[in-house]
């Protein structure tokens, strides 16, 4: 398989992962070092506050909280999801360390209304034999900086 | 307008979140009428930086001026009202309009109409500035400002608040908070007033929908927040006249984490010890700072500056501010904006139980039979304070009576 098709394989079944709210299984997908974040606008200055900034202890207590079954929010923002991903790109390729570019649009349907999430993802991909692991991922969505319904699953 | 009043001791009328019409007068009552906070003045900390904010639904910014003067304008161009300043933040050395370029400088003055040889009268560039909220006023750093020309003085608006304004502003070793790390922002589909209410009494609704968060900070920090709510104690829950609410925790310490403190802990308590001396700096480590309300838009709330801004009655943003504390060790500030991002924000651990609560509450008040929230704990007991506002133990609702008493004076006077 190319490095292409492995990385696209990749983020297709993390995508799948993510919207079947398998979060043991996406936890898997992650390094134990692993950062991962949703900035606020471009992100990367020092000091100012995201959406999610975690690092892996605090990514197991979010997969703890989504898996909890008895938090409200998580019960409220809670419906059938699906994503499409797309625009995949190898960016950079460093030794065993590969970072990937992405678009996903994501809708959630959650009471009547359906919600739309939309955004790019920058994976830091390294090399576990023939598969993967997540050392970052950084997702940019498109409307960070604007007011934002609860974010209760994973992007 | 119903005969009933919209709230009286113990009883809230439904119609104060849902009617639009009680929406409308809350505008022209509460929010074109008592101080409104703007923003924090390290919001702004260069000549030319400015924010965009809103009091009520009414634009405005709030800009440093050259002459380093913070000052609160409506945004809106006098030439023929456009926006004239787009930008949620920026610098500016002017504020250009972009509709026809009517550039007035940062302190607010006219300086150049376009094409102004073509106005058929002399026009007297001193008469078209940006206008400035009628009234405008601080407190430390913390600028308010008022759309009505009278009213009580900022000074009075506050009272007794400042006491619990200092207490967590103290927690800075320079007495100085710092407002500079950004916000989060959050819409939720309901009532502006949940956010206040919600608030200001975690101690009560905290064990039934923040138990998994607690259990997890918890496990993080070696800090037990439960345990300030786990005796109930008196005074805990402060009315204050003005419609302001506090939670104020002094008369209940928490154990302190068993694990050591770290280099930069003891630094900054070795600050605060320096700055209060040993016993003010020891009782305001025992606990948690307290969280309160400044009637009708601020709260304090653990790591932040909360503000609710109304949308429509059944729509509201809230933005959270995390506030930074000058003077101490980076890597306490840096706890402290993580403390935030664990609990704060969209897809934060505690605060979108909050909110997912609210959006409830806004569906569960649509059915009708008795119209009436009960909001009786701990009246047999609320207590007179000196500082002509009530208290009740720790899961009381006194704060909340107070709120209501003082919206309903404002909602129900001189009809
Ligand atoms: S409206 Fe601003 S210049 Fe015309
Ligand atoms: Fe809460």
């Amino acid at each position: 398989m190319s490095e292409q098709a492995a990385v696209e394989a990749f983020l297709f079944r993390e995508a799948r992962l993510m919207d079947e709210m398998d979060y043991s299984g996406w936890l898997a997908l992650w390094d134990k070092d692993g950062v991962y974040q949703v900035p606020i606008g471009a992100g990367g200055e020092p000091g100012k506050v995201s959406i999610v900034n975690d690092d892996y202890p605090r990514i197991e207590q979010r997969v703890a909280r989504l898996k909890s079954g008895s938090v409200l929010a998580v019960e409220g923002a809670r419906g059938a999801m699906r994503r499409v991903v797309s625009n995949i790109e190898i960016l950079s390729h460093r030794e065993d360390k590969c970072e990937v570019g992405s678009n996903f649009i994501l809708g959630v349907a959650r009471t009547a209304e359906q919600q739309l999430w939309i955004g790019r993802s920058v994976h830091a991909l390294r090399r576990a034999g023939e598969d993967f692991r997540i050392a970052r991922k950084t997702v940019f969505l498109i409307n960070s900086e604007r007011e934002l319904p609860l974010l209760q699953f994973i992007i | 307008m119903t005969d009933a009043p919209l709230a009286q001791d113990a009883v809230v009328r439904g119609s104060v979140y849902r009617d639009p019409g009680l929406f409308q007068r809350e505008l022209e009552r509460i929010w074109y009428r008592v101080w409104v906070y703007v923003g924090h003045e390290s919001e702004v900390p260069k000549p030319g930086d400015f924010v965009r904010r809103q009091i009520g639904l009414q634009p405005v910014i709030m800009v440093r001026g050259n002459d380093d003067k913070v000052r609160v304008f409506y945004n809106r161009c006098r030439h023929r009202a456009n926006l004239v300043c787009f930008a949620e933040r920026g610098v500016a050395k002017s504020i250009v309009c972009p509709y026809h370029g009517w550039t007035y400088a940062n302190t607010g003055e006219l300086v150049a109409p376009t094409f102004d040889d073509g106005y058929d009268y002399d026009l007297e560039k001193e008469r078209f500035g940006l206008t400035p909220l009628p009234r405008q006023d601080s407190y430390r750093g913390l600028v308010f400002a008022s759309v009505a020309a009278e009213g009580q003085s900022l000074a009075e608006h506050l009272g007794g608040v400042t006491e619990f304004l200092d207490l967590f502003m103290d927690l800075s070793p320079e007495g100085e908070i710092a407002v500079d790390a950004g916000e989060q922002k959050v819409v939720y589909r309901g009532n502006w007033k949940y956010m206040p209410e919600n608030s200001m009494e975690g101690d009560y609704h905290g064990p039934f929908i923040h138990g998994v968060a607690f259990d997890l900070y918890a496990k993080r920090t070696g800090f037990d927040v439960t345990a300030l709510a786990t005796d109930e104690v008196p005074d805990v829950i402060r009315s204050l006249p003005g419609g302001h609410m506090v939670e104020d925790y002094r008369g209940a310490p928490m154990d302190p984490p068993k694990r050591q403190p770290s280099a930069a802990r003891l630094e900054y308590i070795a600050k605060l010890k320096a700055r209060h001396g040993e016993a003010k700096a020891a009782a305001m480590l025992s606990t948690m700072a307290p969280l309160l309300y400044v009637f009708p838009n601020l709260m304090y709330v653990i790591t932040h500056l909360r503000v609710v801004q109304p949308v429509s009655v059944d729509r509201t943003h809230s933005y959270y501010f995390p506030v930074m504390l000058k003077g101490a060790p980076a890597e306490i500030n840096e706890a402290r904006l993580s403390d935030h991002e664990f609990m704060f924000g969209s897809a934060g651990f505690v605060s979108p139980d909050d909110v997912e609560i609210m959006e409830r509450n806004q569906v569960g008040m649509q059915a009708r039979g008795d119209d009436r929230l009960y909001i009786g704990r701990g009246m047999h007991r609320e207590r007179s304070m000196p500082d002509g506002g009530r208290s009740g133990m720790t899961r009381d609702e006194t704060h909340l009576r107070g709120f209501w008493r003082h919206y309903v004076s404002l909602m129900e006077d001189g009809e």
